[in-house]
């Protein structure tokens, strides 16, 4: 009777007021100021505790990595660390250490970043140590063989205890094919075999320099004070020698194409269901947000809601949007007991052809708006997020309208507009790029079920599959 | 007709409508007041149902009596011609007017004022923090059920982090029941008496908010992270569930299965899951500590509906709970919601303490898991201390100057140096009970495990013989003072930490003293520590590696 008369009340008061949160969201002031060289500097401070966070972007990335070479650019990234100026590996990672403060480096598809957190009190050697890491690391050769090695070890190590994290790989391999963004960021065991010394140190002078970079700070420092000491430390570089090239967008996949990676003794089916999304700039950004918040963003999503909550199948079910300059992948993603494979995965894919025509409703849109919302301002939280946020606003030429106009946004999306996103971009079940890793011995009938099958076992040195079949326009086998 | 005509007459309906109200405007008053007042939480509920009886018995009385200008008399005597109820009647239409717009206003003051706070005598202001170096705002009540409650205000972002530590663990289990707290943080996402199964997350996730939970050996732990608009539907959905959660026999099979999903998924699918199980299960042959957090997957597959009432009944009381509050609130109003939605929890005997102590560990214990797997795994572990254990912090210290970040001892020589291994990390458990220091290495293809255990052993000797230098011990204090104020940067980061020491570092207020603290640790502390803790009888040395004959050559 309580709980009624309360529930009563709150639709009454919430039907009033509508979601009023998350909205006001905002960046702080900052200053930004372009050297004569190109370097970008965006500063913001926030004194709440003694600490600055720093984000420096370099445009390029695993892109401009060469095909046989993925995993270059992340091989320089871990480089960078390795010993610059007068300091050795050693001497570098004391210096960053010794004052309780982190720098790493590492590339992703479209840049390479370095990120950093100080104390306020050691902001000097902040701006030193990374001017030294950008223009003057030593990039030694006993580092980079120890570093490559290493690279290829965590990839084998992966596959004996990290098999989730693993699948997204071999996911966008099958999807994007030759593609840029098909080839591991990390590289594989073979790609990584296929650098020398001379490849790192070529790479970075042809895709490092002032004319790529953007050097964010947020936190507890005087504004005035740290432009000074960052101008100072990078107007003097140099352009990379190379242009950046812009990356085509792929073409989505028509048909299927399934890989079965097998390993034997799982006693799982690790499996991702994917096609080509849309890109960072795409205009319905809050309408896509809240559909896939829908489907499979959150604990109560449509996917996990099926396949963990009422079915048991799984720990956990999820969709997730890559998004770069060019369109990345929209994905499906979930694991479950081998037996229950076949029943994990077509309820994977009716849920997806069901969203795809029934779309959402405005009860699931109300709930979603208000769970982005409510998740918004912690995104935004401390020095190292703002840093974050506006170096990512820099390097994709964003306006920090795409956060200040967010809340708005999202609040004002309708259902009928969300619907048709989901429509637009979502793919139909008959179109998907297929991974099943698990015990092939006891899943090859169900996967030959979905599509053309190829095979690979998991110790195979390399995520693309070995010939992948040109897909069957239009087949559908379910 | 006659009779609705003669209800008209009597001025019936107007009693109804003028009664209804009225009813309306008493329980929107008690609902905003029975909080600042200290009622219980059942007043609101007391107050409907005497209204609701007291409504046939207004109508019977308007239907029965009529007021003359001589006062109240029978209807059936009074004179038709000398009625006034037709007075009487506009009377009660005024009446409704006024409350009517007393209504529309107090909902909109409700609406348009920021909170409607009463100072009244009886709210609970709580206790400010003991000492001088916690912030003085922070506020903390224990409810009568034994419920602690800690509140940190902090207006930098409009949102609130809530956590709820149980003291209930795989600490507290046994043969049989092995995961069963673990199980428990599963079904408390599922249904109440009040509440179908998914309705909890639906609603808060419908409010903005998002959660998630953790067991460990020691603790199992809710959080939500939620806009303060949600602050008392998260408070009314907790409150919820710590008292009328429901074992329905479907939920339970179904959530059986998403945990055995979950250990094959962080177990028996991960090489480093299966090492680190057996290791415990190793190193423990009598404290319950031995057991995996997530089960046995028989124990997953076998316990029983009364194993978890009784879970239920001795571990979710109120006295075994404590809650903290942090992000964009008052105490105040987060007092008079702890009054209104947990002090009607009632308090439980408290649960059976943990007798078994684990006794000295006599010579080294090994172990070897012969799979198949390409990188072997050593793993190495010694018996540590409890988490207020004045020799945790020196050994923060210590481990931060083996393992954390690329100039660490061991990563140096391990990794870096010797290349024998290709990573190497390390943690001490923090619990109620002395745990384990622990450290992993994972080995390239071929790798060999003895060489890595003996190059292990090799550095621990070396701190054991005190060689730790003065900058090595100002590196891991830096480390450790950054961290701290990187804790302290978020809403979530200092509700978990202050939940963290209240519940097993001996108070909140604790947290405030760390920068103090570390100033005064010395390197004979750190040596003192290191020759207690590293000491080969009580260590225990796990190998994962493939048969021999499926090794590859190097």
């Amino acid at each position: 009777m309580k709980s009624l008369c309360r529930a009563l009340l709150c639709v009454t008061l919430c039907g009033l007021a509508g979601a009023s949160f998350g909205q006001d969201v905002r960046l702080p002031e900052r200053t930004r100021v372009v050297l004569d060289n190109g370097v970008t500097l965006v500063l913001a401070e926030k004194h709440e505790v003694p600490l600055i966070g720093v984000e420096a972007v370099l445009e390029g990335g695993a892109i401009t990595d060469p095909g046989s070479q993925a995993g270059l650019s992340a091989l320089l990234a871990g480089l960078l660390e390795k010993g610059a100026g007068t300091r050795d590996a050693a001497a570098f990672a004391e210096a960053v250490a010794a004052v309780g403060g982190t720098l790493s480096a590492g590339a992703d598809l479209e840049a390479i970043t370095v990120s950093g957190e100080f104390m306020s009190r050691d902001a000097d050697l902040m701006v030193e140590l990374l001017a030294d890491m950008l223009q003057r690391p030593a990039l030694a050769e006993d580092e980079f063989d120890k570093l490559k090695n290493r690279a290829a070890e965590f990839i084998r190590a992966a596959k004996d205890s990290n098999l989730g994290a693993l699948v997204p790989l071999y996911g966008r391999a099958l999807l994007f094919g030759q593609h840029a963004y098909g080839r591991p960021v990390s590289g594989s065991e073979a790609s990584l075999a296929a650098i020398r010394h001379a490849d790192v140190q070529r790479h970075y002078e042809a895709q490092l320099g002032a004319d790529r970079l953007v050097i964010a700070v947020a936190g507890d420092f005087d504004t005035a004070a740290m432009q000074a000491k960052l101008t100072d430390a990078f107007a003097g570089w140099r352009a990379a020698a190379q242009p950046l090239h812009e990356v085509p967008p792929p073409a989505p996949l028509t048909g299927r194409r399934v890989l079965l990676v097998d390993k034997p003794g799982a006693t799982q089916t690790y499996f991702w269901l994917g096609n080509v999304g849309v890109a960072v700039t795409y205009p319905q950004r809050a309408e896509l947000d809240i559909a896939n918040t829908v489907f499979g963003g959150r604990f109560t999503s449509i996917l996990n809601n099926a396949l963990r909550i009422e079915s048991g199948l799984t720990y956990g079910a999820f969709s997730s949007l890559s998004r770069h300059a060019a369109p990345g992948s929209l994905a499906i993603y979930s694991f479950t007991e081998t037996a229950s494979t076949m029943a994990a995965v077509d309820m994977a894919l009716d849920l997806l052809g069901a969203f795809r025509t029934s779309g959402i409703d405005a009860a699931q849109v109300t709930s979603a708006k208000n769970y982005i919302l409510g998740q918004f301002a912690p995104r935004l939280e401390t020095a190292a997020q703002l840093a974050g946020a506006f170096a990512e606003l820099e390097q994709y030429g964003l306006g920090t309208d795409y956060i200040d106009g967010y809340g708005p946004a999202v609040a004002a999306a309708e259902a009928a507009s969300i619907n048709a996103v989901i429509a637009e971009v979502y793919p139909v079940p008959a179109d998907l790029a297929i991974v099943l890793l698990g015990d092939a011995e006891k899943m090859r009938d169900a996967a030959a079920g979905y599509g053309p099958v190829v095979e690979m076992p998991i110790t195979e040195p390399r995520f693309k599959a070995p010939a992948a079949e040109p897909a069957v326009a239009g087949q559908r086998s379910k | 007709m006659a009779l609705f005509a003669e209800l008209r007459r009597r001025n019936v309906l107007k009693v109804a409508l003028l009664y209804v109200v009225a009813s309306w405007l008493i329980l929107w008053f008690v609902r905003n007041t029975s909080g600042a007042l200290g009622l219980p939480a059942w007043a609101d509920t007391f107050v409907m149902l005497l209204l609701a009886i007291g409504f046939p018995v207004a109508l019977i009385f308007a239907w029965v009596y009529e007021i003359t200008p001589a006062g109240l008399r029978k209807a059936v005597d009074v004179d038709q011609t000398q009625s006034i109820v037709y007075k009487t009647g506009q009377k009660l239409n005024a009446a409704v007017a006024v409350l009517l717009v007393l209504g529309v206003l107090a909902l909109f003051g409700e609406r348009l004022m920021p909170k409607f706070e009463f100072l009244v005598p009886g709210v609970p202001e709580g206790d400010p923090p003991a000492g001088t170096a916690a912030p003085a705002d922070i506020r903390s009540l224990t409810l009568a059920n034994g419920l602690k409650v800690i509140v940190w205000p902090d207006h930098d972002i409009p949102n609130v982090v809530f956590y709820n530590f149980v003291r209930a663990g795989s600490r507290n289990e046994y043969p049989g029941i092995t995961g069963l707290a673990h199980f428990f943080e599963h079904m408390m996402f599922n249904s109440t008496e009040n509440l179908p199964p998914g309705e909890f997350d639906r609603r808060m996730e419908a409010a903005g908010g998002s959660n998630n939970a953790y067991t460990s050996n020691d603790l199992t732990v809710y959080m939500d992270w939620f806009p303060k608009t949600a602050l008392e539907t998260i408070v009314a959905l907790e409150a919820d569930r710590l008292q009328n959660l429901s074992f329905e026999p479907d939920v339970i099979e179904s959530e059986r299965g998403v945990v055995a999903s979950e250990r094959r998924t962080r177990v028996d699918n991960s090489r480093i899951g299966q090492l680190v199980e057996q290791m415990y299960a190793t190193a423990f042959i009598a404290h319950p500590y031995q057991f995996p957090t997530i089960g046995w997957a028989s124990d997953i597959a076998a316990w029983t509906r009364a194993d978890l009432t009784a879970f239920y009944r001795t571990y979710y009381a109120p006295n075994n709970c404590t809650v903290v509050f942090t992000g964009d609130v008052t105490p105040a109003e987060v007092f008079a919601l702890a009054e209104e939605y947990f002090a009607p929890i009632p308090r439980q005997p408290a649960p059976p303490a943990v007798r078994t102590v684990e006794p000295p560990q006599l010579g080294p214990r090994r172990l070897l898991l012969e799979v198949a797997a390409q990188t072997p795994l050593l793993h190495m572990a010694f018996h540590g201390g409890a988490a207020a254990d004045p020799q945790t912090e020196p050994l923060n210290l210590l481990l931060s100057i083996l393992v954390d970040g690329d100039s660490s001892r061991l990563h140096r020589a391990l990794v870096e140096d010797a290349g024998i291994a290709i990573s190497v990390a390390g943690w001490q458990d923090e619990g109620f009970d002395p745990g384990l220091v622990y450290f992993y290495a994972t080995l390239p293809a071929g790798g060999d495990p003895a060489a890595v255990e003996a190059a292990l052993l090799a550095e621990l000797e070396r701190v054991v013989a005190g060689d730790v230098t003065e900058a090595e011990l100002a590196k891991a204090k830096n480390i450790r003072l950054a961290g701290y104020w990187r804790d302290l940067a978020t809403i979530d980061g200092k509700a978990a930490a202050l939940g963290e020491y209240e519940v097993l570092k001996g108070g909140y207020e604790q947290l405030f003293t760390l920068p103090d603290r570390l100033e005064q640790i010395t390197l004979a502390d750190l040596a003192a520590a290191a020759e207690r803790i590293f000491d080969p009888a009580g260590m225990t040395v796990g190998v994962l590696a493939p048969p021999a004959s499926e090794a590859p050559d190097r």
